[in-house]
């Protein structure tokens, strides 16, 4: 299988005590959309933003386009510690496993921090050599009169490879347009701002890149040069998305980008991600708290509950054959347009300490049927595998 | 529908807001009824008018807002012309409101459990000296009315006397009983909590100490005896191990099951006061009621005399004719109230302000309404020169009053009295008595009701509970920056429902709450309503909330209600185009295809548009809709919409593909033949002159 473009691995985001993220993994391949629910304060945005590294992660990984750019060393730390307590009674060949134990992870925090924080320098060689080469070939091929337009651009490639960051090709959108747009600056300024911080000096360009971005939210030309405040709602919902789609990224992180709008609004905005993602290509991350419209969204799915992922599957699957408790008491919430069905609804209630028992085996994500994975442990996975046989539930 | 007591009448009502742009017309004349115990929904997109009624229902309507006309009948008082004074008394404690923010409905440097309890005590003081005040004058009431059926009785007093001491009494046992009960209800759940958390290995400190703090609480005849609290006791300090206590708890349980009968409690209160002298009390004062019915059903006779002669000069002489009428007609109306009828006539009681307020407006339009039109039509020659010039300059409406609207509204007031006055009391003398000696019950318990600081924290922390927010006692220290947004909103539903209020006003209050939060709210409003028979108006842009709680639903755009029905009728057979279109914009868990947005926005209530609101939105939309507003058609008789789509000579439409798959699937849900099923379509005679009709009258208004 390809590289996915995202890898989130064992992702922790530790405030203090509070674990909003508790050793996260989840992959997204190129063009899918990914939703991710749960109720609030369960570490679904807290996620997102360690992703896009508006936090510095405690522990785990994030690779994007198969580099690492985000990582924590927390659990190398643990690993250290642990091994040095060991140590103290060791001995013989027992002492020098544990030793290399401690080298091995000191190596793997070296790493990590060279990664989390060197990532991009370590980039941007990379991309300049790239153009090297590619203008390299076409200056010599190229006639003499060709060659100062093509040494123009390849200084501006060069400018703009100087500037890269991993960073610049995840985008976000915010969940409240109102508190996410800067109020003094037009929406011509908001959305070039990533362009220029980018490098991008050449005004043709810019006016170029916004205004095609502008028309294609559903916006007009003349929209540029007014504020934020002389927008409704959902017109402030698609400069949020311009902005973001303007900087060409391949990830987006749609963190409830409709969750604050009104009905009709949400669903012309859904309408125009959905537009962008077919005509684009994006690949989302979608993080919301509304079912009905997370399934229609996303590709797959994955459920939180309390800093964990419980529960991971393609969308259809996940409504059609919810395994984990939470998820089914998610699914059971979802209000429905039909007084009938909903003055009859069952609802389903989640209790962790009556569902589960851990105390003796503790949980891990175990495959039930390929790409439908749940929080487990061994009883209940076994139990799952039958209730899927059975096409119980 | 009819048994039903209406909590709340909104009548035409419309509101205003001054601007420097002009006068935006948010709310356009909107009528509903709110009934006791029920949920009404009210629903439409941002901009429609939804909060501001909201807001005029609680009088906290912004500084330029305008009330137009209209009037809010609660319980006798037309809430748009109350002072501030009678509002406070009001708000937050009858009329409590849910607002949509709830950063900005916290105190930030108040702890959440002191702003949860505040309204609780002060309401407590208030409740008591209210009551006290309401039972006096009640029997007081009471005695006068016996006194006028039996003058010649000197024993009234000594027997009035009686009850008073029989009642107060009464409602101390009751009120001693009640909380014990209470109590020992709290301690099962707990109990049974304790138990399955040993089971688990799980934490339990704390819980042993609380459910004895509980148990000391439930101690009284009616609830825990001495030996019931020592077996408990001993048996939550076996600690560590399992305590057998099912036995215990099946007790408890029969305990509560057993309820003290009223008899026992006046035996044990009250041994002096027999069932003999309460049968004869009773006797009496149905005679005294019975007697006084009689008086008032003849005055309302004179009364509706009186209106006639005042609506005959109203209409062959115009307002001015009508005003030396205006004191004996007020008079006459007054003098219909029952001052002892328990349920106030909310409708005479608001007659007099109404015609007076009928009576300044037209005033202030004789005086003003000149002057108005000279200093338009100043500035609308100053506007021709500013636009001649290329600028963009806009002259707001003038407020010019129409004299002959106010006549109109003046005869519909008091043609509605009129009407109201000759409709027969539906109440027999024997209920009535029994509706008067209930209310007097109601003030004697609230007299003793003292809530000590203890219960109003125990109450608080339940409601905490109940909105499911986790470790109550610590989150009940805290201040409401400490919470996450779902949390604060829970914390600001807690609050409006701590006062205990009548009218429940919920203005998106889960739109920012995650599905499982949002289900269990929905939930505990809905328990709440059936326990407290509380009415709730319920403000929403989500139609799927509202099918789990309204009653009936409203549906408003541009300010105006455009559709109006039960929910089934809403759901399943929706008429209006708007309707359809929100019920498609939004995804349901079978959609793959592109959503059904409306396109636009909504109009700019400076200019509201000429013919239907919706028209420039709607791909139904027909010429007739840009020229004429579209009148009322009813459908059923508790279901109307206002649309030209239902004018019989309209072409047939359909609604949205989308929409009926829906409707299918939920009627093949319900699996039975559904009331419902009536054809959703159009029913058709004629289409060829509505095609490009302008010609087409409005159908008659309101057949049903």
């Amino acid at each position: 299988m390809t590289e996915p473009l995202l890898r989130v691995d064992h992702l922790c985001q530790y405030f203090g005590s509070n674990k909003a993220v508790d050793d996260v993994s989840f992959e997204i391949r190129k063009g899918e959309v990914f939703g991710l629910v749960g109720e609030s304060g369960c570490g679904k945005t807290t996620t997102g933003r360690g992703i896009i590294r508006l936090y510095d992660i405690t522990s785990g990984s994030v690779y994007f386009k198969g580099h690492r750019i985000a990582a924590g060393i927390k659990s190398y730390k643990d690993a250290i510690s642990e091994a040095k307590k060991a140590l103290r009674g060791a001995s013989g060949p027992e002492r020098e496993r544990l030793q290399a134990i401690i080298r091995e992870n000191r190596e793997q925090i070296r790493l990590a921090r060279r990664d989390h924080e060197q990532c991009d320098h370590l980039l941007r060689p990379f991309l300049r050599r790239e153009v090297e080469e590619k203008y390299a070939e076409r200056l010599a091929a190229a006639p003499p009169e060709q060659r100062a337009q093509l040494l123009r651009e390849k200084e501006y490639d060069l400018r703009v490879a100087e500037h890269q960051r991993y960073v610049t090709g995840i985008q976000m959108i915010f969940q409240d347009p109102i508190a996410s747009l800067d109020p003094r600056m037009t929406v011509y300024d908001t959305i070039a701002e990533g362009l220029v911080i980018r490098g991008e000096k050449d005004k043709a360009v810019i006016d170029e890149k916004v205004y095609r971005i502008l028309e294609r939210v559903g916006l007009v030309r003349e929209h540029a040069t007014r504020y934020p405040h002389e927008f409704s709602g959902g017109q402030r919902q698609r400069i949020g998305v311009a902005r973001a789609v303007v900087m060409n990224p391949d990830l987006i992180i749609a963190d409830e980008p409709v969750s604050a709008l009104d009905v009709s609004i949400q669903a012309q905005v859904i309408n125009l991600l959905n537009d962008l993602r077919r005509d684009l290509g994006l690949t989302v991350l979608f993080i919301a708290h509304d079912l009905s419209v997370v399934k229609y969204f996303s590709d797959r799915i994955g459920v939180m509950y309390f800093g964990k992922l419980v529960e991971m599957a393609s969308s259809d699957e996940l409504f059609a054959h919810p395994l984990h408790p939470y998820t089914r008491s998610l699914l059971s919430a979802i209000p429905v347009p039909d007084p009938y069905f909903e003055r009859h609804r069952k609802r389903i209630r989640y209790d962790p300490l009556a569902e589960h028992d851990y105390t003796v085996d503790k949980p891990v994500m175990r495959e039930i049927v390929p790409g439908h994975l749940v929080q487990c442990n061994q009883a209940e996975y076994e139990r799952y595998c039958r209730m899927m046989q059975e096409g119980q539930p | 529908m009819e048994q039903l007591e209406k909590k709340l009448q909104v009548q035409n009502l419309r509101i205003s807001f001054k601007t420097a742009a002009g006068k935006v017309q948010a709310v356009r004349g909107i009528t509903f009824d709110l009934y006791k115990g029920e949920t009404l929904a009210i629903v439409g997109e941002s901009g429609s008018g939804k909060s501001v009624t909201s807001k005029a229902i609680l009088g906290i309507q912004a500084a330029n807002a305008l009330t137009e006309g209209g009037e809010i009948l609660y319980d006798g008082m037309d809430l748009l012309q109350i002072d501030e004074q009678d509002f406070c008394r009001l708000r937050g404690d009858r009329l409590a409101m849910i607002f949509q923010d709830p950063l900005s409905s916290l105190n930030p440097i108040m702890r959440v459990g002191k702003q949860l309890t505040e309204a609780m005590l002060l309401k407590s003081r208030m409740r008591k000296n209210n009551s006290r005040t309401a039972f006096r004058e009640r029997t007081h009431l009471l005695e006068q009315t016996m006194q006028t059926r039996f003058p010649e009785r000197r024993d009234l007093a000594r027997q009035m006397e009686q009850y008073r001491k029989m009642e107060t009494a009464l409602g101390a046992a009751e009120k001693a009983s009640t909380d014990a009960r209470q109590a020992l209800a709290r301690i099962l759940p707990l109990l049974e909590r304790l138990c399955f958390l040993k089971e688990k290995n799980a934490d339990t400190a704390g819980m042993p100490e609380k459910i004895l703090d509980y148990a000391g609480h439930a101690r009284h005849e009616d609830a825990l005896s001495e030996a019931d609290l020592q077996d408990l006791r001993s048996a939550l300090d076996g600690a560590g191990k399992t305590p057998d206590i099912r036995p215990l708890l099946e007790r408890m349980q029969a305990i509560l099951d057993r309820k003290p009968t009223r008899e026992a409690l006046l035996k044990r209160s009250c041994p002096s006061f027999t069932e003999s002298d309460e049968a004869a009390f009773r006797a009496d004062a149905q005679a005294g009621i019975e007697a006084a019915m009689e008086r008032f059903a003849k005055a309302r006779k004179e009364a509706v005399s009186v209106l006639e002669s005042g609506l005959e000069a109203l209409k062959s002489g115009g307002i001015e004719a009508v005003r030396p009428h205006v004191a004996s007609m007020s008079g006459a109306v007054a003098r219909c109230i029952d001052p002892i009828d328990p349920v106030r006539d909310s409708r005479a009681c608001t007659f007099a302000g109404s015609l007076k307020k009928f009576l300044r407006t037209y005033e202030d339009g004789v005086r003003h309404n000149a002057g108005r039109q000279v200093r338009y039509e100043r500035e609308m020659k100053k506007a021709e020169r500013r636009q001649a010039q290329g600028k963009t300059w806009t002259v707001p409406a003038p407020s010019i009053i129409d004299l002959e609207q106010v006549r109109a509204n003046m005869t519909g007031l008091i043609e509605a009295m009129i009407q109201h006055l000759n409709t027969p009391q539906k109440m027999t003398g024997a209920e009535k008595t029994e509706a008067v000696l209930s209310a007097i019950h109601e003030s004697a318990l609230g007299m003793v009701a003292n809530m000590t600081p203890w219960e109003a924290r125990e109450r608080a922390l339940r409601l905490m509970e109940e909105v499911g927010i986790s470790e109550p006692e610590k989150r009940y220290k805290q201040y409401p920056f400490e919470f996450s947004g779902g949390m604060r909103q829970r914390i600001v539903i807690a609050i409006a429902l701590a006062a205990d209020p009548d009218v429940l006003i919920c203005d998106e209050p889960t739109t920012a709450l995650d599905v499982t939060i949002q289900a269990q709210i929905l939930e505990l409003i809905n328990r709440l309503k059936e326990e407290r028979h509380l009415s709730i108006i319920f403000i929403t842009h989500d139609l799927g909330v509202v099918a789990n709680m309204a009653d009936r639903i409203a549906v408003m755009y541009a300010g105006q209600i455009v559709e109006y029905g039960t929910s089934e009728e809403i759901f399943y057979s929706p008429a209006h185009p708007y309707t359809w279109a929100l019920l498609s914009s939004m995804p349901d868990l079978d959609t793959k295809e592109r959503l059904e947005a409306i396109p636009g926005t909504p109009p700019n209530m400076i200019y509201p548009p000429k013919g239907d609101a919706f028209a420039e939105r709607n791909r139904y939309a027909m010429q007739i809709d840009f020229e004429q507003q579209p009148p009322r058609f009813q459908i059923t008789p508790t279901h109307w919409a206002a649309t030209w789509l239902l004018h019989e000579d309209a072409p047939k439409v359909e609604m949205p593909e989308s929409v009926r798959h829906r409707i299918e699937k939920m009627k093949a849900r319900m699996e039975m033949p559904s009331r419902a099923a009536t054809d959703c379509q159009i029913q058709t005679s004629d289409k060829s002159s509505f095609g490009k009709c302008s010609t087409v009258r409005p159908a008659k208004e309101g057949q049903a």
